[in-house]
């Protein structure tokens, strides 16, 4: 279980502090909702480690993650945008993920998130719903336990989303990810969520 | 529509001014040509030889050196994004574009020189010292990277702050290292302006003149530049200064044509904001804070020497002197009237640029690709045609003239300066134009604004901050530089560049450092001062 305990975050001593306490049971999905600028993705680079919390704790099954490095934390992330290197090919840009992969993990990985044969393909040369399957099949290589969405389906039209949070539904499940995913948008999180939170006015409240 | 009709207000002015100017280089061709007469460039003397040589091998290694120093600063510079005083820092290193060649210079030579403060800083320590060691390859090197890896980084740091930073985060979370992540994340959003800087940096240090004059120190380290200027001023040697200049005529094309590919307009300096989210190791903490530090000590100790030295000068006799007083009054006008001729020229090559570049104004008619491409060409002459093959032109039109050879003087340096300042002028008017009509074109058509309301109502509160920054900048270009004037040069026509150029020749060191101190004080204070007076708002940040 991925338990998120009264962690607090300030960026200005002058203004209160975020507050955010949350749980995500092994496959799992968690949905953060709120307006832009409310602290949605404080949290996500709370968990990540891009910012260090003032206080609280965040536990993966019993085991403190705040003092740890990012690369130790058992992370990985989807953004809007800017998930891939898009100089590199599709295999180049997944084996970043684990050095160690082989050819046929690789293209069995794609295969699983539908994009079999694409391993020689730039990924500037893709559309926005085939390059985020393709940082969802780098999330699949890694095998990390915790899966960070930030709003990584707003700018893909309805029928892409839909097709996308279902991947990462059967993802979830299958590999048993703890995954929280940031939206501004309610029918994302009622799409795929088994939990609902809502952050506003500095803290982070179960729905 | 109305509006489109009447554009033609908007693009004559600047194809006019445009083929004004390429015809003024075809001019400046055919008086260099039919003065050179049956000269024969395919046998050249080893002496020629040579100088060509060294033009090419200074430029080069400059380059490297520049490029690869303003990298490693920038990288620097990039990683540590929050210290106190990092704002000044990088506003200081960005402005070495204006600095006066020649008040750098002698900087250098308070720092580096026989007497300089590590000399005397060695002999204080060990009571001996490096000797007189600047003059040469060395000194070249060190103020063309003094000059252009400052500014290159600033550049640089551009380009790794407009990395986002879902690249630096995902980076991180994949556990890249230092060298995994330049090469991945920020290699490839950096070389097209190391490309671009690097060639940019190669043709300024291929056509350096005053540098090379002053810190040369023989003629095994003549320069084309300075070699025609010898041959025009010490030699009388007209013959061998057309032949240089036609070398050199002849190597600028092909290098502006060679690198064209790789120049990207000349980056607008605007104060970055974004910073990049990293934890560091504490090795790497140190490595960066160490080179931030040894480039700002390599930076500022110029200064503070041309400071020192200018202080203790007595600075109010100086500029009680009648020489100094023409000088200055001759240096201002000169600036002042290449700063307001770059700007007219600017605006009207950039709105006519804008109106056959943008497909709501003429950017569909067919030759519209072929006007904006000749009036880029028109704006980059300056880095075609060197000052000094310039000057050379002038100077043989006034031979053959029966007007004074003060008026071709002023015709000669106002000219050289706004082609000089014409460039960076065009790197920073014309995107700014270009953001204000793909925002409000369709805008202020629709509600069918005339011309005049569109530039006043929508368009001077954004530009007239940019306007500004292109006066200030044009106006120290103009102040600093010792170009023209070393062959136009004489008792009744002078600059404060070529007043310091003279008191350095005659080793009057006090009165030197007086005279650089006041182009210091000017170049700053203009180039902070005047764009703060007019303010102006960004496009990009309503």
């Amino acid at each position: 279980m991925l338990h998120i305990d009264d962690l607090s975050y300030v960026y200005k001593r002058e203004e209160p502090p975020y507050r955010y306490s949350m749980q995500v049971d092994a496959g799992e999905i968690a949905a953060v909702m709120g307006s832009s600028g409310s602290g949605k993705s404080t949290l996500l680079d709370l968990i990540a480690g891009f910012l260090q919390p003032q206080e609280g704790c965040i536990c993966l099954d019993g085991k403190h993650l705040e003092h740890l490095p990012i690369e130790k934390r058992g992370v990985s992330i989807l953004f809007q945008n800017h998930n891939l290197f898009e100089h590199l090919s599709v295999a180049k840009n997944i084996r970043l993920g684990r050095k160690e992969a082989t050819d046929k993990e690789i293209a069995d990985i794609l295969e699983e998130v539908g994009l079999g044969g694409y391993e020689k393909r730039l990924a500037s040369e893709l559309s926005g719903g085939q390059q985020q399957r393709v940082a969802l099949s780098r999330v699949l290589l890694r095998r990390e336990p915790i899966l960070l969405l930030d709003e990584p389906f707003a700018g893909l039209d309805e029928q892409t989303k839909s097709q996308i949070l279902d991947l990462v539904r059967e993802i979830t499940d299958r590999h048993s990810l703890h995954t929280v995913m940031v939206t501004h948008d309610p029918e994302d999180a009622k799409h795929i969520a088994d939990r609902r939170y809502l952050m506003h006015d500095h803290r982070l409240t179960p729905q | 529509m109305r509006q489109l009709r009447s554009l033609w207000v908007g693009w004559l002015p600047g194809v006019l001014a445009a083929l004004g100017l390429l015809g003024f280089a075809v001019m400046l061709f055919v008086v260099l040509l039919r003065s050179a007469g049956t000269l024969s460039l395919s046998s050249l003397d080893p002496q020629t030889l040579h100088v060509v040589k060294f033009t090419l091998y200074q430029a080069l290694l400059s380059t490297i050196l520049s490029v690869g120093l303003g990298l490693l600063l920038a990288w620097a510079l990039a990683h540590q994004p929050r210290f106190r005083g990092r704002s000044l820092l990088i506003a200081l290193f960005s402005s070495s574009l204006v600095l006066p060649t020649l008040v750098v210079v002698f900087g250098l030579i308070g720092i580096y020189g026989r007497n300089g403060w590590i000399n005397q800083l060695l002999f204080w320590v060990s009571g001996d010292d490096l000797g007189s060691y600047l003059y040469g390859l060395f000194g070249i090197l060190l103020a063309h990277v003094y000059l252009n890896a400052s500014f290159a980084s600033r550049a640089f740091l551009h380009a790794f702050e407009s990395i986002p930073q879902e690249k630096h985060k995902l980076a991180k979370s994949l556990g890249f290292g230092v060298w995994q992540r330049f090469w991945i994340v920020e290699w490839p959003s950096l070389k097209q302006t190391v490309w671009s800087s690097a060639a940019t940096i190669f043709l300024l240090c291929f056509t350096s003149f005053a540098i090379v004059l002053i810190l040369g120190g023989s003629p095994k380290y003549n320069t084309i530049e300075v070699a025609i200027y010898e041959a025009v001023k010490l030699d009388f040697d007209l013959p061998m200064a057309l032949k240089l200049a036609l070398i050199q005529l002849a190597l600028t094309s092909v290098l502006v044509l060679l690198s064209s590919s790789f120049r990207s307009p000349i980056t607008n300096l605007k104060k970055s904001t974004a910073h990049i989210i990293w934890q560091e190791s504490r090795g790497i903490i140190w490595l960066q804070r160490g080179l931030i530090l040894l480039f700002t000590l390599f930076f500022v100790t110029p200064l503070l020497s041309i400071v020192a030295e200018g202080v203790d000068a007595g600075l109010w006799q100086i500029v009680q002197r009648p020489i100094f007083r023409q000088a200055l009054m001759t240096s201002l006008a000169v600036a002042i009237l290449s700063a307001l001729l770059t700007l007219l020229l600017v605006l009207v090559l950039s709105a006519a640029k804008r109106n056959f570049d943008m497909p709501t104004r003429l950017g569909r008619s067919p030759w519209a690709r072929l006007w904006s491409l000749l009036i880029t060409l028109s704006g980059n002459l300056y880095l075609a045609i060197p000052t000094l093959v310039m000057g050379l032109g002038f100077f043989l039109l006034a031979l053959h003239s029966a007007l004074p050879r003060t008026l071709w003087a002023w015709i000669a340096i106002l000219t050289a300066n706004v082609l000089m300042s014409l460039p960076f002028a065009m790197a920073v008017i014309y995107p700014q134009m270009m953001k204000i009509s793909q925002r409000y074109d369709k805008l202020s058509f629709s509600l069918g604004l005339g011309r005049r309301e569109r530039f006043f109502a929508v368009e001077l509160p954004y530009l007239r901050g940019v306007m500004a920054y292109v006066f200030a900048l044009a106006f120290c270009l103009s102040l600093g530089d010792l170009g023209i004037i070393a062959l136009f040069g004489n008792e009744s026509f002078m600059t404060l560049p070529w007043y310091l150029y003279g008191l350095m020749g005659s080793y009057q060191s006090r009165d030197a450092a007086g005279v650089a101190l006041v182009m210091l004080l000017l170049s700053v204070a203009v180039f902070v001062w005047v764009p703060k007076l007019f303010g102006g708002r960004d496009v990009t940040h309503r």
